[in-house]
Order: C-alpha cells, then sequence, then structure tokens
C-alpha cells in the first residue's frame, strides 16, 4: 500500500482544491484503499514556489502547480499565459491539447509526469477607474506579479507595480496600485470587489494548474493501481474544466452583487490589447523556438 | 588558527550586515521606484535574498557572542559538573545539528544548480547564487560549533560575552 | 497513539530546551527527529528547501529593519528627549512621574516594533530618573515591564508581521486593529498606577516646582522627532506611500536621518547599531527557521491536523476554547519567545480557530495579548531580561513585581473577548 502526499498552495475552499479533493477520493475509492493521498491545502506543507522542487527532489510524490509560475524556468510552461492567444474556454482547450505532449516531455526529463490540468477563469482587467481606451492605463499603477504581467504594463505604459497578493487590497485602498488583471475567482476569494469598482471582460489569458506527480513514485505503484489513478485524473480533469467555466460566470453574478461594474471592453480597448498580444506572442516565439512555434502553428490552424 | 577562525566569523559578520544594508536599499528603492515611476524589476525578491544573507551569514559571530538565546536555568542551579555536562552536550548536539544544516544547504545550491532551478519572480534569479549566502553562513556555524566543542573540551575560551555590556535585546 | 507521539514529542521538546541547547537549534533537532521516525520522508532537503522559503519572503524584510530602526533609537538622544517633553504635565495626576513608564512606551510604541527595545529604551531614561527622585523601585519597574509590552500591541510590530504572514491576514488591518487596544491598555496601566498612589500616598514623592503653561508648551518641543517619527512610519502605509512591509526601510531611513539631526549619529554608533541589528535578526530567524522546519515536520506527521480535530472534537463553546488557549499559550510562553510560539502554533491552531468562530483579525490581536503576557513571565520573559540587564535584580523579584500587570492583561483579555468591537471597530472602517 502507498501513501502520497499532495501539497497545494490554494485555499480549501477554491474550487480547485475542492475538485483535488474530490479526485482523492476517487483514487481511494478505485483502487480499494491501496493509495491514499493526504491534500495539504493552503500552502501548509510547502509554499507554491517550492511545491515543484518538492515533487522534483522526491520529498512529496505529487503537487499541484500554477504551470506558468514556471514559465522562468523555460517559456514552454508560460504557454497558456501568452495574453490574449487563448481568450476563451473553448480556445483554451484547444491550446491545452496542442501543448499537452510538450508538457509531458518537458516534465518527464525531470523526472516527473503530469496528471492533469485545470483552468482558472480568464484573466480580466480589475480597475479603480473606468477604462475606455489604452490610454487611460497609461501612467496608471498596474500589478505585476511575474514576468508576462510586467511587460504587459510596459507595453501598454502602465506602471508595473509589485504587489504581494496578501498587501493587494490595501494597496488598492491606498492608490498604490490602481488596476491588475486577475480571474473572477481570485476576485472573489480575496475579497478585491471591496477596493475596486470596474471590471472588464478581456479575458487575457486562462492559466492552467497542474497536478503532478514523481515518475518514480508512480513506478512504484501495482498496475491496476496506476490505471486508477490515470482514470481518476482524466475525470478531474473533465469535471475541473466544467466547474471552472461554470464558477465563472457564478463569480462574475457575485462580483456584480457586490457593486462591481462589469462590463466588456470597448472595440477600442480590446484592438489596443490585441496588439500588445501580438507584440508579447512574438517575444514568446524568440524564447520558445521550434517547440513554441509547432504550438501556435497548429493552433493557429482552424 | 584561533584568531584565523575568530576573524572568518567576523568577517561573515561583516558581510552580513553588508546584507542588511542591502535590504535596506532594495526595500528603500521599491517605494522610491514607485514613487519616481521607474521600472526596476525583482527587487522583493533581491530584498528576500539580501535578508537571508544577513541571517545566515551572522550566525557564527551571533553564536560566538553569546546571543543566540538558550534557557540556561538548568545550568545555572546545578553543580559544575552537572552543568559542565550539559554544556558539552548542548555543543555536541549543536555541532551535529549545525553540521546537518550546513551538508544539506550545500547540497540545495548543488540541486539548484544542476536543475537550472530560477527564481518564478520577476527576478529570474538562478537560485544557486542567493542560496549560496546560505551554504556559507550554515558552514560557518558548524566550523563555529565544532570550534567551541573543542574549546570547551581543552579549557580555551570561546565565548565572548562581555563585549556588549547593554540590555538593548529585541523581540 | 497521536496522543503518545504529541506527548513524545512535547517532553522531549522540554528537555531539549531546558538542557540548554540554543533554541533555534532545539526546534530543528526535534523536527528531524520527529520526521525521521514518524515519516518515510527524506528529512534533509526539504528541511533547507522549508527554511529557504519561509527565511527569503518579502514580507519578512519588515522583520530586520524594524529591529535595526529600534537599535537605532536605542543609541539616540531621542526617546531622553521624549522624557523631558512628558514630564511637565503629570505633576497632578495620582502617581506622577511613574505615568512617564506607560505613555513613553505606549509612544515608543507607535514608531518601534518589538517589546523588548520599548522596555529597554524608555527604561534606561525613566529607572534612573525614578529612583532619583524617591518613586518606589517595584512600582517603577513593575510597570515599565508591563507597559514595556505595548511595543507588540501598537503598531507597528513585528510579532503581528509573523502572525499576519502566518494566518494570512491583512498586517495593514492587524497594525489598525491593535490601535484602540493599545490606547485602551495603556489606560488601564496608568488607571492601577492612580489606584495605588491614591492607596498608598505616602509612597509617591512630592510634585516638582510649578512650571507654567508657556513653559510646559516650550519643554514639549522634545516631543517633535517622535512625533516626526510616528508621522513618517504610520503615514507612508496609510497614505499608500509605503506597503506594511516597505515602512520599516522608511523607519530605518527616518531614525536615521532624526539621529544625524540631532547629531548624535557616528560612523561608530551607526556601526554598533548595524553589527547588533544583524546579530538580534540572526538570533530570531535562527528561531524562525527551526520552527518552519518543526512545523513542516509536524504537517508531514500529521500530529497538528489530528491534534486540532481533537481539539475541534472536544466541541468547546468559543469562551472555552479561548480559556483553554489562553492557559496553553502562557505555559508555552514559560519557555518560549513569542515569535516562536507563533509559528510553531499557527498551522495547529487556526483550522480549530476559525471554525470556532473567531475573526481572525480579533485573533490576532488576542494572540498579541497573550504574547505580552509571556514577555514578563519567567523563566523565558523577554522584559524581564532587559530589566535584569537594567537593574541587576533577581529574575524572581522582576517578575514578582511584574506580577499585578500581567493580572491586569488576563483580564483586559476577557475584556475584548466580550466587547470584540475594541478590536475589529477601527480595521472595519478601513473598507
Ligand atoms: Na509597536
Ligand atoms: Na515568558
Amino acid at each position: 500500500d502507498s501513501k502520497w502526499d499532495l501539497p497545494t498552495a490554494y485555499a480549501p475552499s477554491s474550487f480547485q482544491t475542492e475538485n483535488l479533493q474530490s479526485f482523492v477520493n476517487d483514487v481511494d475509492k478505485a483502487s480499494a484503499g491501496k493509495l491514499k493521498i493526504t491534500l495539504h491545502s493552503n500552502a501548509s506543507l510547502y509554499k507554491a514556489n517550492e511545491i515543484k522542487r518538492a515533487v522534483q527532489t522526491g520529498q512529496v510524490a505529487a503537487g499541484e502547480i500554477l504551470l506558468s509560475g514556471y514559465a522562468n524556468e523555460n517559456p514552454l510552461f508560460g504557454t497558456d499565459s501568452v495574453p490574449f492567444l487563448a481568450d476563451s474556454y473553448a480556445e483554451a482547450a484547444k491550446l491545452a491539447g496542442i501543448e499537452r505532449p510538450y508538457l509531458d516531455k518537458l516534465l518527464a526529463a525531470q523526472g516527473m509526469k503530469l496528471l492533469f490540468t485545470v483552468p482558472w477563469p480568464g484573466q480580466n482587467l480589475y480597475s479603480a477607474k473606468p477604462v475606455e481606451t489604452a490610454a487611460e492605463l497609461k501612467g496608471s499603477k498596474m500589478r505585476a506579479y511575474n514576468p508576462a504581467t510586467s511587460r504587459i504594463a510596459q507595453l501598454l505604459g502602465a506602471q508595473p507595480t509589485t504587489i504581494q497578493l496578501a498587501e493587494l487590497s490595501q494597496a488598492l485602498a491606498t492608490g498604490t496600485v490602481q488596476n491588475f488583471l486577475t480571474s473572477s475567482a481570485s476576485g472573489v476569494e480575496n475579497k478585491l470587489f471591496e477596493s475596486v469598482k470596474y471590471y472588464y471582460r478581456v479575458n487575457a489569458w486562462l492559466p492552467k494548474n497542474a497536478v503532478i506527480v514523481s515518475q518514480k513514485a508512480f513506478d512504484s505503484l501495482d498496475k491496476p493501481t496506476q490505471e486508477a489513478v490515470l482514470k481518476a485524473a482524466a475525470a478531474a480533469q473533465e469535471r475541473g474544466w466544467k466547474i471552472s467555466e461554470a464558477k465563472d460566470i457564478e463569480y462574475q453574478k457575485e462580483l456584480a452583487a457586490k457593486g462591481m461594474k462589469l462590463a466588456d471592453p470597448s472595440p477600442a480597448l480590446k484592438k489596443e490589447l490585441q496588439a500588445v498580444g501580438e507584440k508579447m506572442t512574438e517575444e514568446w516565439l524568440k524564447n520558445a523556438g521550434a517547440d513554441g512555434q509547432a504550438i501556435i502553428n497548429a493552433f493557429k490552424k482552424p | 588558527m584561533k584568531s584565523a577562525l575568530l576573524a572568518f566569523y567576523r568577517l561573515l559578520g561583516l558581510l552580513a550586515m553588508l546584507a542588511m544594508v542591502a535590504a535596506l536599499i532594495t526595500v528603500g528603492l521599491s517605494v522610491l521606484a514607485r514613487e519616481a515611476s521607474w521600472d526596476i524589476q525583482g527587487l522583493d525578491a533581491y530584498a528576500g535574498y539580501a535578508i537571508v544573507a544577513a541571517l545566515f551569514l551572522a550566525l557564527p559571530i551571533t553564536f560566538q557572542r553569546g546571543e543566540h538565546i538558550r534557557v540556561t536555568l538548568l545550568m545555572g542551579k546545578l553543580p559544575q559538573r552537572w552543568s559542565n555536562a550539559l554544556q558539552v552536550w548542548s555543543l555536541l548536539a549543536g555541532s551535529a545539528l549545525s553540521a546537518l544544516l550546513a551538508w544539506f544547504a550545500v547540497r540545495l545550491v548543488w540541486i539548484s544548480w544542476s536543475t537550472h532551478d530560477v527564481s518564478p519572480a520577476m527576478d529570474a534569479s538562478p537560485l544557486w547564487i542567493p542560496q549560496l549566502a546560505m551554504a556559507l553562513g550554515c558552514i560557518g556555524m558548524a566550523v563555529a560549533c565544532l570550534d567551541a566543542l573543542l574549546s570547551h573540551l581543552l579549557g580555551l575560551p570561546f565565548f565572548d560575552t562581555h563585549a556588549h555590556g547593554e540590555a538593548a535585546r529585541i523581540e | 497513539m497521536d496522543a503518545l507521539i504529541a506527548l513524545l514529542l512535547i517532553v522531549l521538546m522540554l528537555v531539549v530546551l531546558g538542557s540548554g541547547l540554543w533554541i533555534g537549534l532545539a526546534l530543528l533537532g526535534v523536527g528531524v527527529f520527529a520526521m525521521e521516525l514518524f515519516s518515510t520522508r527524506p528529512v534533509g532537503d526539504a528541511m533547507v528547501l522549508t527554511i529557504w522559503g519561509s527565511t527569503s519572503s518579502w514580507t519578512l524584510t519588515a522583520l530586520p529593519l524594524f529591529l535595526w530602526m529600534g537599535e537605532i533609537l536605542f543609541r539616540s538622544k531621542l526617546s531622553e528627549g521624549m522624557f523631558r517633553g512628558l514630564s511637565p504635565w503629570l505633576n497632578h495626576i495620582p502617581g506622577r512621574l511613574l505615568h512617564v513608564n506607560v505613555i513613553g512606551c505606549a509612544i515608543f510604541a507607535a514608531v518601534s516594533g518589538s517589546s523588548a527595545a520599548t522596555c529597554a529604551t524608555i527604561g534606561k531614561i525613566t529607572l534612573p530618573e525614578l529612583k532619583k527622585r524617591g518613586y518606589p523601585d517595584h512600582m517603577a519597574v513593575g510597570t515599565l515591564s508591563g507597559a514595556g509590552t505595548l511595543g507588540l500591541l501598537i503598531p507597528p510590530s513585528i510579532i503581528m508581521i509573523v502572525y499576519g504572514v502566518a494566518a494570512n491576514v491583512s498586517i495593514a488591518k492587524l497594525f489598525m486593529a491593535g490601535v484602540i487596544p493599545g490606547i485602551l491598555l495603556a489606560m488601564v496601566f496608568m488607571g492601577y498606577i492612580v489606584v495605588w498612589a491614591l492607596r498608598n500616598p505616602q509612597q509617591v514623592p512630592a510634585a516638582d516646582a510649578h512650571v507654567g503653561l508657556l513653559a510646559k508648551l516650550y519643554e514639549g518641543r522634545h516631543l517633535l522627532p517622535v512625533v516626526a517619527l510616528i508621522i513618517v512610519v504610520l503615514g507612508s502605509i496609510y497614505s499608500g506611500i509605503a506597503t506594511a512591509t516597505e515602512a520599516a526601510a522608511l523607519g530605518v531611513a527616518g531614525s536615521l536621518a532624526l539621529a544625524a539631526i540631532e547629531g548624535s549619529l557616528s560612523w561608530r554608533k551607526f556601526y554598533e547599531g548595524l553589527g547588533s541589528a544583524v546579530r538580534v535578526y540572526c538570533m530570531i530567524g535562527l528561531i524562525l527557521a527551526g520552527a518552519a522546519f518543526l512545523t513542516l515536520a509536524m504537517g508531514f506527521i500529521g500530529l497538528p491536523r489530528h491534534l486540532a480535530e481533537f481539539i475541534g472534537g472536544l466541541g468547546l463553546s468559543p469562551f472555552a476554547l479561548m480559556l483553554v488557549l489562553m492557559g496553553f499559550f502562557i505555559l508555552l510562553g514559560c519557555f518560549l519567545d513569542g515569535i516562536s510560539m507563533v509559528v510553531l502554533t499557527m498551522a495547529v491552531l487556526l483550522p480549530t480557530v476559525q471554525s470556532a468562530g473567531f475573526d481572525l483579525l480579533w485573533f490576532g490581536i488576542f494572540i498579541v495579548l497573550v504574547v505580552e503576557m509571556a514577555q514578563i513571565t519567567p523563566p523565558v520573559g523577554f522584559n524581564l531580561f532587559v530589566l535584569q540587564g537594567l537593574t541587576k535584580r533577581e529574575i524572581t523579584w522582576l517578575a514578582r513585581v511584574s506580577m499585578p500587570l500581567f493580572w491586569l492583561m488576563v483580564s483586559f483579555v476577557m475584556l475584548v473577548y466580550f466587547v470584540p468591537g475594541i478590536i475589529t471597530w477601527l480595521p472595519g472602517l478601513m473598507q
């Protein structure tokens, strides 16, 4: 019998963690208790940035990571976060299918196996003031938390401002930050509606969480248990994508109910953002090499 | 030999002080940069590396000056022979633990280097570089603990607890 | 089985701490022991990865910087000027200059994040002055000991930063939440001095010569540097110039500037202050590192989860849970410093505390209050150590004269339990 620890950085109440808990329960049932997975939520075991390393070095058997968090290491981890490339669930699903073999190869080279991915709702623009055109973002303080968000701010002429999520609502209240991109989910989970009023559905990208497992730990399971894990993973992926999409609608309703003004971006803003996206896709391709080009080519093919 | 070791602890302590100044400058710069709309990236990560360096590089000198806290209630109450035994035990256990820490801190650097681990934040630094300071400090601590143990067994002085008379202990 | 493991680890912890092993290393050692024995995970890599993660975080940078700020102020004339500014105003209140201890600590608390720095800095000026004027030692030292703990409750506060990171609570809100309880607790201490003075009028020395209003106001100019520093540190946070973390850097810069202006900043003092700050941070940081790893080991073993389930399963009423936790922390506070108490127990307690319906903001202030008590209980109480250095008295005597203040704090915790608005009202206005 095997016991796995599965750390995640997200709170137990997050839909991602709830989906993960269902996966854990499914595995327990399907393997007839031969594989017990303990879910450690809320970064109680390892912090977000430590989880991949912990799996890679065999400290834990499995873990949940935000794929694009590792874009510094290899641009292919950030495929789903190239802004304005895949900006709907349908497109994100198409992209996920295309990039999967590349991710599998990348992780296999590091001794890990990708079990499943579930997207967060699209990254939308939260702003303290109304935004009609990109010109209104010029010179504003835009939250940045990784190279991609920082680059978007730069291309829009905004000031990329590093603020940790824990300090975000205070920073918004005092004007340290004026706007930022994040999902409807984190807007609700972090009560960001208390500090900003305007929300534009720009769907910049749909970043994915991935559950990874150490190949060694996976290989040490017997065949039926391995199959049980893979089956539960496939189910978790299918369920997760559906939940994510349904939750997005729910969360947006909640944001509106809390007094936020939700709107689609104006055609002008949309066009300007699209231009930023094209520029960043180009830049991404320079780093992502032949594999990156192959992914984009396959994605652009109708 | 003893003075060379002491110089080593002091050197690391000096580097720790520089790291603290670096932390101040980095954090201060992040305020300035935002106010002046300068685009400097990764400052939060650099501040983190600076305080790690300050913490670990100061380990040996803090130890040598007897400023790491411990519960001495029992040691003070027991007769000389027994409190001596407790001191030997503390130094032995301290040496073993800090050696363990040093070994794995070096291994951390090595793994970061061999797996090309980079910071996921905006600085995108190769992590083995800032981790080097932690490894160096841990090695210093292990050396200092062994030094203290040998000094104690040989009846030589090690701790310098008279250098700071004032009660400026902070919590 | 879990109870047995828990008991074994607690006994081991007490034995190892009592044996005199340095506290940070002791926590590390207990963590290694526990993980080796009760989990199948490789220990070493997990240990350093966790230590690296917990000590390289941005939010932690405020801790060493506030420590540094305290060291600079300790070496400047700032606090001395504050005593001179305050003393002419207090001649007519029962207890007279004893109140300088409390007011001085409360004001200094607003610029310093630590209890012992507050206690040391204020005590250095007030204790000789009070002795010279014939105030009884037990009141001078006791009130200082208690009031020094306000350094933790009145923002900025290092322990709140540590708790905020551990519990994922907004540090800015925690700072706000500490303001009213801090002022109230200071008033409770002053009330205690008044009551004591009215009951023991013969022990209170006569008033100084009467000073006119103009002279009083003129003496008040000595308060200006402190006020300036408060404006820099707190103003920067609430005006959006700096985050709560960054404010510490402004505090260091501000106190360096003030020290330079008043002419008390020399290279030697700068070097000494910096060195002392680095070593004190190192001392606390080693404990933080040990505690972070012990927390990880506990996570792997699952002990906290099971204990939390156990306490949760007890079905204690919130009031009983609060009492149990207060007793638990006072007991822990006899052996551990406040910061390691917080990092050691938060992972265990937060789920239980949350499920009992406590507001995490309220609980943060509760923890700060209990940690304040721990500062003045033997054998490990930082304010007692500071006072031992200042007065050269036995720690038992110091603990005895601090006891009345300890009981006042216990009653104060009861008060905030029944009137939680004392804590939650001000941060509630922030939205
Ligand atoms: Na304070
Ligand atoms: Na205590």
